[in-house]
């Protein structure tokens, strides 16, 4: 039971974050339609920022609020200039756009900072005895924090799309762009929000996410695996649904925990390859996910 | 409600001198390399219902797609006189044109009444808003019984009513119909043409009205449109157009 338990509690920690970096995916499909591959490049640059300004005394804490707005004004930005005046011509190369933006942004990081793995600090200060004790199972206040931060993220996510005009323009683009645009709203802008916004999120996540999975260290390659898992979320999830993607986030943690620990006998680390026979099935089975819109249409 | 309605709404014509509220000159659109529309001008002035008439594919719907910022166009669009710029379906919403489009063009997955809300983005009185909805759905009863229904389980004639409603929340001057008519039960069809006539004469939002019902559009319009093979080939008063023989047989069918 306690074995299980551990297992349960460290998939709901990395599901956790599977999730949220399916959260920025869905949020730019909804909008754009469009998969950004180069998500996780924006986090880890925003991350890298907040780990100098905290080389240079800033509370690590406090370094977050400028990554945060830096990650919302770069993917904003990218938007605007970059992957909008490309959409216009060709669809399909607004991929390459991303994947231009994906080692562009990685190699920047890497001028800029170096190619030697940083120490990036803890949110939350762990030692030995920080734990809830549950049936003999150890649950880290880290992995709370986690799970915390996820809550945190879709409670305020739900808010803003249920409750605010900003949320119902993005419901809107979602829905149908063309009669979001007859009704008034601004497309353009309702898209280059929704990028900025996965952009912000994306910054929260990565400085969340960089000290406890690992190697524990701000590396340039650390970004890569995650947006493979995130987006193995959100095509589980389907895509286009921030439930879908929280409930695919978290059902893909746990269910690489349990395969890791209870089928070592297939291999020390097979989940990557796990995860992607988990596209191929969801694709083939049912391509809009568990959760995502089958457009449902009367006529 | 009678039938009366439709003809109020043609005596309701804007003083001809005026200046119109939307007008083209030598308006072209097409797809790619070829050309729908060929050198259309029009004009609608405040308050005034016009019908544009023509057979499938002489161009109606490229035309109310140019007209609500949905379709690049050659020539010039003119609202209140000015020249108007880059055509956006935001913008033309802004300088008060709205459209419904053919097709109905309701957001699916938003309930109705979010439906209403998010065709009133452009405007800031909040209060206005709420009583605008309410106006519609007393105005449409069963889009209120279906307040909190995905859009996209309505019937067609709801989503008729539910798309004519969205486009008025922004409070237009100008409502442009692409074919409100299609694919609707004749008695359903009836009833909101004497909606629409009704709108026109309460508020004074001028029409402009894309139609293959003609019989029912003229009743209603006080201008027509003859458009052929994307070319305005006649225009004029509708009651005169009703006099002559030749377009009664050709356009009308009575």
């Amino acid at each position: 039971m306690d074995i299980f338990l551990t297992r349960l509690f460290a998939g709901m920690t990395a599901g956790s974050i599977y999730a949220m970096i399916a959260l920025t995916l869905v949020i730019v499909f909804r909008s754009s339609a469009t998969i950004n591959f180069a998500q996780g490049e924006f986090a880890l640059f925003t991350t890298y920022i907040s780990w100098w300004l905290s080389e240079r005394g800033w509370n690590i804490w406090v370094t977050l609020i400028p990554a945060v707005i830096i990650g919302f004004v770069l993917c904003a930005a990218a938007e605007r200039f970059l992957v909008r005046p490309v959409r216009r011509r060709d669809e399909a190369a607004v991929l390459i756009v991303g994947l231009a933006l994906f080692t562009g942004l990685n190699g920047l990081s890497g001028t800029i900072w170096g190619s030697d793995d940083k120490v990036y600090p803890r949110l939350v200060p762990v030692s030995i005895d920080s734990f809830l004790d549950i049936a003999g199972a150890r649950l880290f206040y880290d992995s709370l924090f986690v799970m915390g931060a996820l809550v945190v993220i879709v409670g305020g996510l739900s808010l803003l799309m249920s409750r605010t005009n900003l949320g119902l323009q993005m419901r809107a683009v979602a829905t149908n762009q063309e009669s979001a645009g007859l009704c008034g709203i601004k497309v353009g802008r309702v898209f280059m929000i929704s990028w900025g916004l996965a952009g912000a999120i994306g910054a929260v996540a990565a400085a969340i996410l960089v000290p406890i999975l690992p190697p524990g260290q701000l590396g340039l390659p650390g970004m890569f695996h995650m947006l493979i898992f995130g987006t193995v979320a959100a095509i589980l999830g389907g895509l286009d649904s921030i439930k879908g993607a929280v409930v695919g986030g978290l059902s893909l943690g746990v269910g690489l925990a349990m395969i890791n620990g209870y089928g070592s006998a297939l291999g020390g680390s097979i989940s990557l390859t796990v995860a992607l026979v988990v596209v191929v099935a969801v694709l083939g089975l049912r391509p809009s996910g568990l959760f995502g819109s089958k457009r449902l249409e009367r006529v | 409600m009678s039938g009366d309605v439709l003809s109020q709404a043609s005596a309701s014509a804007a003083a001809p001198e005026a200046t119109p509220l939307l007008e083209t000159r030598g308006l072209s659109a097409g797809y790619g390399q070829s050309l729908v529309l060929r050198d259309v001008d029009l004009a609608v002035g405040p308050g005034q219902v016009a019908v544009v008439l023509g057979a499938n594919g002489a161009g109606k719907t490229t035309l109310m797609r140019s007209l609500a910022g949905l379709l690049p166009f050659s020539g010039d669009l003119l609202v209140d006189g000015q020249k108007v710029g880059a055509v956006r379906p935001d913008r033309m919403v802004g300088r008060g044109i709205s459209l419904v489009p053919q097709g109905r063009g309701t957001m699916s997955a938003l309930s109705v009444h979010d439906n209403l809300r998010a065709g009133a983005v452009s405007r800031r009185d909040k209060a206005g808003v709420e009583e605008d909805v309410d106006r519609w759905f007393t105005t449409f009863p069963r889009l209120a019984e279906r307040r909190d229904q995905a859009a996209g389980t309505l019937s067609g004639g709801e989503q008729q009513m539910l798309a004519i409603a969205r486009a008025l929340m922004s409070r237009p001057r100008l409502l442009l119909c692409d074919e409100i008519s299609l694919g609707l039960a004749p008695r359903i069809v009836q009833e909101l043409f004497e909606t629409i006539a009704q709108i026109n004469v309460e508020m004074g939002t001028a029409l402009l009205l894309v139609e293959q019902n003609a019989a029912l559009a003229m009743k209603v319009a006080s201008y027509v449109y003859l458009l052929e093979v994307g070319e305005v080939v006649q225009h004029g008063d509708a009651r005169e157009f009703e006099q002559s023989d030749s377009i009664r047989r050709v356009y009308l069918g009575y």
